[in-house]
């Protein structure tokens, strides 16, 4: 019996995460199915040709459940296509508000695909709700059973709203696919949270192999600083950021602080998607951070007080104001627009996310401190306005991972979604330090996990009856140990006891005490007797303790 | 000799162990391949601590846990360390029930004052184990374990901090691991345990790492520093719990002097100052009040952040006292703002009163401050314009210095250096030494002896009547005899009146000593009344001045004198004693009680008196002497009334530190209108607040509760009373029993206490109840209870 890890995806990369784990008896799951947003031609899909034998070409066959951690489209981006292109009929699950916020995501995408780079369209909106409609929402902690061997159990994952860890069960052979998630929580999300489970197989993200980061409080402070000395000074904020997740972390924060500096500025959020999103929020309130949950009942966390309703003129207002705009990287859509009348003014304050990819103007404005954009040939823009980054990872750093794994003690790691050399030097540090084997396969590779086996072996009656009586003879104190009720029944015992397996043809193995053995075998005791010139006399069982033998003859030797 | 087979069986046991744990845990002494048999180490360490564990199967992990917690508490270091090890690995391999979490949890603590370094090192892992736990209850415990560390080596302090494994520069970090293996890392196992605490999901867990943080700043000043980046990001936090718990911890790390402000943070800290919420400015303006601003640039965004916060909020009075503060910690910054200050103000402004506005106050008093700093060549820079506005200002500005100095003394310097005429002849002192003072350097003592003087002063005049008092009195005792005894009574009257009035005035010592010179009066009075009715021969003058009933009282007034006050010195002992000799003497002159008990209290009176001039410091008055010569010549030949006319009263006015024995009464939620409810014939319970002064712990005190003709007596133990050695107080429930069959009663409680009297017993009292004599403490205090109806 062994596992089968196919990586279709995020293998030595970030982007279209795709995980296809085959375990004994033809069960296969499909982990994620993501996009990659770096590629314009066949390479943004995985390779879904891979998971079909020669000459056929029934997915639904091939593959036992799809299950989808979040709702980022390099997780979930691909499946509109693998279901209603590629012709995938199986189950599909995720959480709740996965499947609530997915179609915001994937429609929201295919919009900016197809109505402003003009690209092909890859699937329609109807194709979207098709998709929809075929998933099965999962709860956290609820186990599913997609058929008779396997089960799978969702655990929060922090990250983002309704991010799952996956645990999947076949048999005896159990693993564990984390989805992105993140170890420390954040104002709006909580940590991510697992039991521990025994597991073969831990595949895991590796966004940060090698970063440690430090506490966020530092960054926090320094970005309330700058957002305050800039509206004190009368300045305008802009902090383009995508709709979900950042937006509502630093709005969270800049509306506690607000409420506690008792400062009257606007904040505005630029309409569509993010006011939807926190509308969802609201709604899935369930699925937050803890301070949250505890105080909704008072007052929901996502009516943010200092909200103010924005209309598109308000951003020629003069007067300081703290706006948020999509998209997150000034890559064109409002946040630009609002960019180019508010950067020529060295009051205003933009504030970047960590990270932005290249060609956008965020990556331009983070790279050294321009004075000048040039858009296209025409228009260009002066920018004077302080730039301020931010970056808040929904990530978990290199320590996270470790001590995630660590908590988990898998026999196997497989790190996904990071890139290579940080991957290697996490495996490195997984190998030496946890003892665990791990490796970082490239796309398109698989991997091929042993699992433990598992024999059922009967014991006599005697034998439990000793081991019990052991432990109870040897220590009459250990009767008060048991504290009450408190110790789970099935809980492994690590206690040692003797005993003699005897395996015989088609019979299943069975355990027994010493002095059982030769009567199941039906044989007789003999004794042996040593009779020597001197008086004394050593009885010595058959089973024979040489040394013993030995030394008595030796001393009389000596005699 | 049982040593070597243990250390090596621990050794054992570490193998494995640490395998079976944590590989992050480099462990040198892991040398033979990691055999993983969970079971054995732990059955290793049975066998190894005696306990005869032959077959080697503990069952369960409670069993496992049970004998590595008695291993813990072992006599060897190493079994020690080993046995925490031990309970790691458990706490990681189990579902740690909560028992054994708490159980854990309990050695940890424990140990972590051990004097080995490996056993605390290996306590500190446990803990680090537990900090990140899946459980919140667990890590609130191990955060709050933390905080309770006492000796803790600064590495793991620092490394704990930091989530990146700091690599040592020296191998200073393995004294117990032997020298063969230089450690690699030291303390990952602790690495960013705080790091995590503070960004926990749970406030409570913060709250813990937050004051924990703060405890063990007082360990290591480099940690401390670390310590303040992070605490200075938890001000940003949602809980205001946690807020207010970071800035305890800030505070907490101020009074210690580690607290060094940047300027960095700066930004964070005067945000607090203008917080919405009122507890987080007051607790942040006590840190400013401690901390060092190194900066003149902070110094100055302090004092205007705090004027920002005086302009927003002027009812709160403590900001002068904070801006007082912060000035007089910074003396030079404080005379710069003092010069732009001047400046300011002697400019014409345009008809506005420019004192009323908080920033001119405000800077004021910093300017003010100056002068109280301890930097001695600032303060004669403060111009002198300053001193003239401060004067407009006192009433703040004395407010604002709290104790240092009372208002008339700071005007007095506040003219001094404006060089505006003060009311120099009010204070003695100062003609003395004349008003040409010209350094201000010297300032400070002088207001405080300025202070000092017209405190004497207060005592000098109260003394001064006192002796006038003490004169009348021994005048009025001349000549009793010749006047009207109802001018005697009225002189005398009037005396204590004039004592009270100055008593009431006065406390300490003073205040005790002239409430004693009232209860002296009182026993003067007394005597001049006996000796009246002895000379009217007692033949008709019944009634209140009956002689029986003014003895009772001069007895009572002498043990008032003798019991309610501490802190004697001989001269005042030896009058007390005297009137009791001139107490017994009466008992003796009485036809008829010349008993034996009245013969023994005077041999203990005198013998008493003996005692006390016995090293011949003070000598026995003629009447003493005269009375000890009749004694012993068991008054054969010795006309008892020539005795008692041989007496004179003179008290002494040196009194040294005397102390008034007092105690107060009450009871809760008790008045007519309010009675109590009891059931006839029930004990019913009375709800008494007491507090006590100057008890001594030897004394005996009971509450006497009467209610008609039952008396009960409770004896109070001292040892149930909260405070210091002057004031103690409790708030008790005490039963009385003997409640009347009727529909409504008035408890009278009264707080007395035992007179010994010496070794002479004087009653044997056979129920419970005090023996001996006793003096009330307390004035009597009327409780009242209405029965409840029933039907």
């Amino acid at each position: 019996m062994a596992i089968e890890c196919l990586v279709l995806g995020a293998g030595q990369e970030v982007g279209k995460s795709c995980v296809v784990v085959t375990f004994g008896g033809g069960k296969r799951v499909m982990f994620d199915c993501g996009m990659h947003m770096g590629h314009r031609d066949s390479r943004r899909y995985p390779d879904f040709d891979r998971l079909l034998a020669d000459g056929a070409a029934d997915y639904t066959a091939a593959i036992s459940c799809v299950v989808i951690t979040h709702f980022h489209l390099d997780h979930i981006g691909a499946l509109p296509y693998f279901t209603e292109v590629c012709g995938y009929h199986g189950p599909v699950y995720m959480t709740y508000p996965t499947k609530a916020l997915a179609p915001l995501m994937l429609e929201d995408y295919r919009k900016v695909m197809v109505d402003h780079r003009g690209e092909e369209e890859q699937y329609s909106y109807e194709d979207i709700l098709r998709c929809m409609r075929k998933v099965i929402p999962l709860d956290l902690k609820q186990t599913i059973q997609v058929d008779k061997d396997l089960s799978i159990r969702a655990y929060y994952a922090g990250h983002v709203l309704g991010a799952a860890m996956i645990y999947a069960k076949v048999g005896d052979a159990a693993i564990v696919y984390t989805g992105d998630y993140n170890m420390t929580p954040d104002r709006h999300l909580g940590a991510a949270q697992i039991d521990r489970l025994k597991l073969d197989l831990l595949i895991t993200e590796s966004t940060y192999a090698k970063t440690v980061r430090d506490s966020k409080h530092a960054r926090e402070r320094e970005f309330l600083k700058a957002v305050h000395k800039c509206v004190s000074g009368g300045g305008k904020v802009l902090i383009p950021a995508f709709a979900l997740g950042r937006a509502q972390e630093l709005c969270i924060l800049l509306d506690d602080y607000w409420e506690r500096m008792n400062l009257k500025i606007p904040i505005y959020f630029s309409a569509g998607l993010t006011i939807q999103a926190n509308m969802y929020y609201k709604m899935l309130i369930g699925w937050t951070s803890q301070k949250i949950k505890n105080s909704y009942t008072v007052h929901n966390p996502f009516d943010f007080k200092h909200v103010c309703h924005f209309e598109r003129s308000f951003i020629n207002n003069p007067g300081p104001c703290v706006l948020f705009a999509t998209p997150g990287m000034i890559s064109g859509g409002f946040s630009l627009e609002v960019f180019k009348k508010w950067a020529p003014s060295e009051k205003n304050l933009v504030t970047l996310p960590g990270y932005c990819v290249a060609g956008t103007i965020g990556h331009k404005l983070m790279s050294g401190k321009p004075t000048r954009i040039d858009i296209d040939k025409d228009t260009h823009i002066d920018v004077r306005c302080q730039i301020h980054q931010l970056s808040f990872s929904p990530h978990t750093d290199s320590k996270g991972i470790m001590d995630l794994t660590e908590f988990l003690s898998p026999s196997h790691v497989i790190l996904v979604h990071g890139e290579k050399p940080q991957m290697a030097f996490l495996k490195e540090r997984i190998e030496s330090e946890l003892g665990m084997q791990c490796c970082y396969p490239a796309n398109n590779e698989t991997v091929s996990i042993p699992t433990s086996q598992n024999l059922k072996i009967n014991a006599t009656e005697k034998f439990i009856v000793s081991f019990c009586m052991d432990e109870t003879e040897n220590d009459p104190q250990k009767q008060n140990l048991n504290f009450g009720g408190d110790m789970p029944q099935g809980c492994r015992t690590e206690g040692v006891a003797e005993g003699v397996l005897l395996m015989e043809k088609s019979k299943t193995p069975k355990i027994l005490r010493e002095d059982e053995l030769l009567h199941s075998l039906g044989m007789e005791t003999h004794f042996v007797h040593f009779e020597p010139l001197h008086p004394s006399s050593i009885e010595v069982k058959h089973t024979g303790e040489s040394a013993v033998q030995q030394s008595s003859l030796e001393h009389l030797d000596c005699e | 000799m049982e040593e070597p087979p243990l250390l090596a069986s621990t050794s054992r046991a570490t193998a494995s162990v640490a395998s079976s744990s944590s590989a992050n845990c480099p462990d040198p002494m892991d040398e033979g391949p990691s055999v993983s048999v969970p079971g054995l180490p732990f059955a290793e360490q049975l066998r190894a601590a005696g306990r005869g564990a032959s077959s080697g199967s503990p069952g369960g992990p409670e069993a496992q846990v049970q004998a590595l917690a008695s291993i813990s508490r072992g006599i060897y270091p190493l079994a020690r360390a080993e046995a925490l090890r031990g309970l790691a690995a458990v706490l990681e391999t189990a579902d740690a029930p909560g028992g054994v979490v708490e159980l854990c949890h309990g050695c940890a603590v424990g140990l972590m004052r051990d004097e080995d370094e490996g056993v605390r090192l290996a306590s500190v892992r446990l803990l680090s184990s537990m900090a990140r736990d899946m459980c919140t209850n667990v890590r609130i415990e191990a955060f709050n374990a933390l905080g309770k560390m006492q000796r803790v080596s600064e590495g793991v302090l620092l490394q704990s901090l930091s989530k990146k494994v700091i690599k040592p520069n020296t191998g200073s970090g393995s004294i117990i691991k032997g020298e063969k293996v230089p450690p690699k890392l030291i303390y990952p196992c602790a690495a960013g345990i705080f790091a995590h605490g503070i960004e926990d999901e749970f406030h409570q867990v913060r709250t813990a790492a937050c004051k924990s943080l703060g405890a063990l700043s007082k360990l290591s000043a480099q940690y401390a520093q670390k310590a303040l980046d992070l605490l200075m990001g938890m001000m940003n936090d949602d809980t205001e719990a946690v807020r207010l718990q970071t800035l305890q911890a800030l505070f907490h790390m101020a009074t210690y002097g580690c607290l060094t402000v940047q300027e960095m943070h700066m930004h964070m800290f005067l945000g607090l100052l203008v917080d919405m919420n009122a507890s987080i400015r007051d607790a942040t303006r006590k840190i400013l009040g401690l901390v060092n601003l190194p900066k003149l640039q902070m110094f100055k965004s302090a004092i205007d952040v705090l004027i920002t916060s005086l302009e927003k909020h002027q009812e709160e009075q403590e900001i002068y006292s904070v801006l007082f503060s912060v000035g007089k910690n910074h003396g030079n910054f404080s005379a710069n703002i003092a010069k732009h200050l001047a400046k300011e103000i002697s400019m014409p402004s345009d008809g506005e009163l420019i004192l009323d506005k908080p920033r001119i106050k405000a800077l004021l008093i910093v300017s003010i401050s100056v002068a109280f700093s301890d930097d001695k060549h600032n303060k004669r820079d403060i111009p002198e314009v300053i001193f003239s506005h401060a004067i407009s200002l006192l009433g703040k500005i004395s407010c604002a210095i709290g104790e240092v100095v009372d208002q008339n003394s700071l005007l007095s310097y506040f003219c001094q250096r404006t060089g505006i005429p003060f009311w120099e002849t009010k204070l003695p002192s100062r003609e003395s030494e004349g008003c040409s003072v010209e350094t201000v350097a010297d300032i400070r003592p002088r207001i405080e002896k300025t202070v000092k003087s017209t405190k004497c002063l207060d005592e000098v005049l109260t003394m001064q009547s006192v002796k006038s008092i003490i004169e009348t009195v021994e005048r009025t005792w001349t000549i009793r005899k010749s006047c009207n005894i109802r001018d005697v009574r009225n002189i005398l009257r009037t005396c204590k009146e004039e004592l009270r009035i100055l008593a009431s005035n006065s406390s300490g010592s003073t205040g005790a000593f002239l409430s004693f010179l009232c209860e002296y009066l009182d026993a003067v009075q007394f005597i001049v009344e006996i000796l009246r009715s002895f000379q009217l021969d007692n033949s008709y003058d019944l009634g209140p001045t009956s002689p029986d009933i003014l003895l009772e009282k001069l007895d009572t007034s002498i043990r008032r004198m003798k019991c309610c006050y501490a802190g004697f010195n001989r001269g005042m002992e030896i009058q007390v004693c005297e009137l009791a000799l001139l107490a017994n003497l009466f008992g003796l002159s009485k036809v008829g009680i010349q008993s034996k008990l009245v013969l023994d209290k005077l041999h203990w009176v005198i013998n008493r008196l003996d005692c006390l001039c016995a090293d011949g410091s003070c000598e026995l008055s003629y009447f003493s002497r005269e009375i000890k010569k009749a004694f012993d010549a068991n008054f054969v030949g010795h006309d008892i009334f020539t005795l008692l006319e041989l007496f004179h009263p003179k008290p002494t006015t040196d009194y040294g530190m005397l102390k008034t024995i007092s105690a107060d009464l009450q009871v809760r939620d008790n008045d007519p209108e309010n009675s109590s409810t009891y059931v006839c014939g029930l004990p019913v319970a009375v709800s008494l607040y007491i507090s006590l002064c100057n008890i001594s712990s030897q004394d005996r005190l009971w509450l006497r509760m009467i209610v008609g003709e039952s008396i009960q007596h409770t004896f109070l133990e001292l040892s149930s009373f909260g405070g210091n050695d002057e004031v103690k107080s409790c708030s008790t429930i005490i039963p009385f029993y003997a409640t009347p069959m009727a529909c409504s009663f008035v408890l009278r409680a009264c707080l007395v206490m035992e007179c010994p009297y010496g070794s002479v017993s004087i009653r044997q009292e056979c129920n419970r109840g005090p023996s001996g004599s006793i003096i009330e403490l307390s004035d009597e205090l009327d409780v009242y209870f209405v029965c409840t109806k029933r039907r």
